[in-house]
């Protein structure tokens, strides 16, 4: 089978993970890379990438590449993907697709037009135990899910960064509201309603309420309320304020219930599967995911979650926000 | 031999405590301050509750003391420098201290932005070219507000004497980190405090915890040891601590005041063992720079 040639843009945090697990990909090869950070390129450089541009438009033009990995900051996402589009190139567009929905609707315009494949970067899509609790709910062992709870809190662009042992500041770009389209909600939240939307189906009706606990223009957590069409009535918990990662999804059927918890390993047990599998558990998704979507290229298949996904975990997000109540005290 | 005061904030009344503390070392503010200097932790963006950095509620209590005892002219800066990993901006913000500046009228000043004359400071074995703000050198009194932590560096924990370490304007802080101890003493004494407080109300050892204590000091060295002594460090063990005291910057001797050292000593979240092995792991990681390798950065 024809290997799929890969090009990967940005080597941020999410780009560095791509590149780890691209080079170890069976069906495809990782020939070129992009980014404005020069260290980045020569390190990529290190671990065998043959180009690396200091300017996306550049790895666009070769006509090798069948597809390319956009894992840009969200104000970026458009120009990129347009461009990708344009050079009929396949896209893994990182999540969230776009910064509002018109962006988002004008990506899958522009993929659907020049007949490229548009799939949106989800790794719970991917993640073992995250598709066993799909299963469970699509055999009816539960019954009717009536509540879900699903919770999502991490440091956000708070986590600690560091750079050959340097600790390095946050992008800027984090802070501003205009550039990533919103905070904590559309940040983690994008992930838990693509993924209720992928156990329940379509959101009929969603409200939030913000928190801005670190006084940022943006919101730094957030609680929302959704009803799906199929019955089930989910709460989603995200959050940027804690130290410690959780993601969880409790769901409450009419026969049983069931939790999935995706766990980052401790330093010890991370350091060892890494000597031994050269990946770890809670890294692998997104390695899944990556040989899903040069599969789907091979095997002319639509990806999924698909630009529509995006769009549509974009439409309800845009509809929390409208529909955000405050909480006042009780008189 | 210096004194350091200890007492316990009772019903979350952080200003009498503060006052007790002040008391009990018989400090006493003048009324002709012109120009008053305040340098709380702002290490990162981690708010109060994780014992990480100073409450601007414990800061604000201080500025409700200094407006009792001052003149309402008196000037009452808030500083804190950008570093490695931190942006003062931000820290303002995010950390409540922008709220704090509005409600109280104070200035919020990035050191690093600030003009500054260059000063060489040997301390130990080392020599330094650093910068020194004006803001500081013209202060008429210059506050200490810090937090006592367990350190993932060498130096252990981090008290007074490692709080001013952040009013070094030069940004890129992680750069002395290979000489740490020879840093901390030399910017304190090219930027000399006045007077050191310590916010422990909530500390951070090998977990948070409310602890409800004050500390105050006109002697930092004397404060970083009764802090190491609560932590269970010997402080004699601390690089730096040793350091200042040979090159004068305080007494490692102390007597307290106030409330039992020992009541607090009981309570701090001390590192265990298994802790104190990861700690060491983690550092001969870093020294091996294997993180990459093993997935720890």
């Amino acid at each position: 089978m024809k290997k799929i040639k890969l090009g990967l843009i940005g080597l941020g945090f999410i780009g560095k993970t791509h590149l780890r697990n691209s080079l170890r990909l069976a069906n495809a090869d990782l020939i070129a890379v992009s980014d404005i950070s020069k260290r980045a390129l020569n390190d990529a450089q290190k671990l065998g990438v043959k180009r690396a541009f200091s300017n996306y438009e550049e790895l666009l033009k070769d006509r090798q590449l069948d597809a390319v990995i956009i894992a840009l900051p969200t104000h970026l996402h458009l120009k990129c993907a347009k461009r990708a589009a344009e050079d009929k190139k396949h896209i893994l567009l990182e999540k969230p697709i776009a910064r509002n929905v018109a962006e988002a609707k004008e990506i899958v315009s522009i993929a659907q037009k020049n007949s490229v494949k548009l799939m949106i970067g989800y790794p719970l899509r991917f993640n073992a135990i995250m598709s066993n609790l799909r299963g469970k709910i699509k055999s009816g062992v539960l019954g009717d899910v009536a509540i879900a709870h699903a919770t999502y809190v991490n440091p956000g662009p708070f986590q600690h960064r560091e750079q050959d042992y340097a600790p390095t500041p946050v992008p800027e770009w984090w802070f501003n509201k205009e550039l990533t389209g919103g905070g904590a909600l559309i940040d983690l939240g994008s992930h838990m309603i693509n993924l209720l939307r992928w156990y329940f189906g379509e959101i009929a009706d969603i409200k939030s309420h913000l928190g801005y606990r670190f006084n940022l223009d943006l919101e730094d957590h957030a609680i929302c309320l959704a009803k799906f069409e199929s019955g089930t009535t989910a709460v989603i918990n995200v959050g940027w304020f804690s130290q410690e990662y959780q993601l969880k999804v409790e769901l409450l059927g009419t026969v049983k219930h069931a939790v999935a918890q995706n766990i980052p390993p401790k330093r010890i047990s991370a350091a060892i599967q890494m000597l031994t599998m050269n990946t770890t558990p809670f890294w692998r998704p997104f390695a899944v995911e990556l040989e899903y979507f040069a599969n789907c290229i091979a095997n002319d298949v639509r990806p999924s979650p698909s630009g529509n996904d995006g769009l549509k975990d974009l439409e309800a997000i845009e509809s929390a926000y409208r529909n955000s109540i405050q909480l006042n005290e009780i008189s | 031999m210096s004194i350091v005061s200890l007492s316990k904030i009772k019903k979350a009344d952080m200003k009498s405590a503060i006052i007790k503390s002040l008391n009990l070392i018989g400090y006493q503010f003048s009324r002709d301050i012109q120009r008053i200097v305040i340098k709380p932790n702002m290490c990162y963006y981690w708010d109060h509750s994780t014992g990480q950095t100073t409450d601007p509620e414990f800061t604000g209590a201080l500025i409700d003391i200094l407006r009792d005892n001052v003149s309402s002219e008196t000037e009452i800066s808030i500083v804190e420098s950008d570093a490695s990993a931190m942006k003062c901006k931000h820290a303002f913000k995010f950390l409540g201290y922008e709220k704090l500046a509005q409600k109280y009228n104070l200035r919020l000043v990035n050191l690093s932005e600030e003009k500054s004359d260059p000063v060489k400071v040997p301390a130990g074995d080392q020599s330094f070219h650093l910068m020194v703000p004006r803001i500081i050198q013209k202060a008429d009194l210059r506050i200490n507000v810090t937090k006592i932590k367990y350190s993932l560096e060498k130096i252990k924990i981090t008290c007074a004497l490692k709080n001013i370490y952040g009013c070094n304007p030069y940004p890129k802080k992680f750069r002395y980190h290979s000489k740490l101890n020879q840093a901390i003493v030399a910017i304190n004494k090219a930027m000399k405090f006045d007077l050191c407080l310590v916010d422990g109300n909530i500390v951070a050892g090998s977990q948070p915890r409310k602890l409800g204590l004050v500390m105050a000091s006109k002697d930092p060295v004397a404060i970083d040891s009764a802090a190491a002594t609560i932590a269970g460090v010997r402080p004699n063990t601390i690089g730096y601590i040793g350091l200042a005291r040979q090159e004068g910057l305080g007494d490692t001797n102390f007597v307290t005041k106030g409330e039992s050292l020992d009541y607090f000593k009981e309570r701090f979240p001390r590192k265990d063992a298994k802790k104190k092995i990861m700690s060491q792991a983690y550092n001969l990681v870093a020294l091996l720079k294997l993180g990459k390798k093993l997935g720890l950065e």
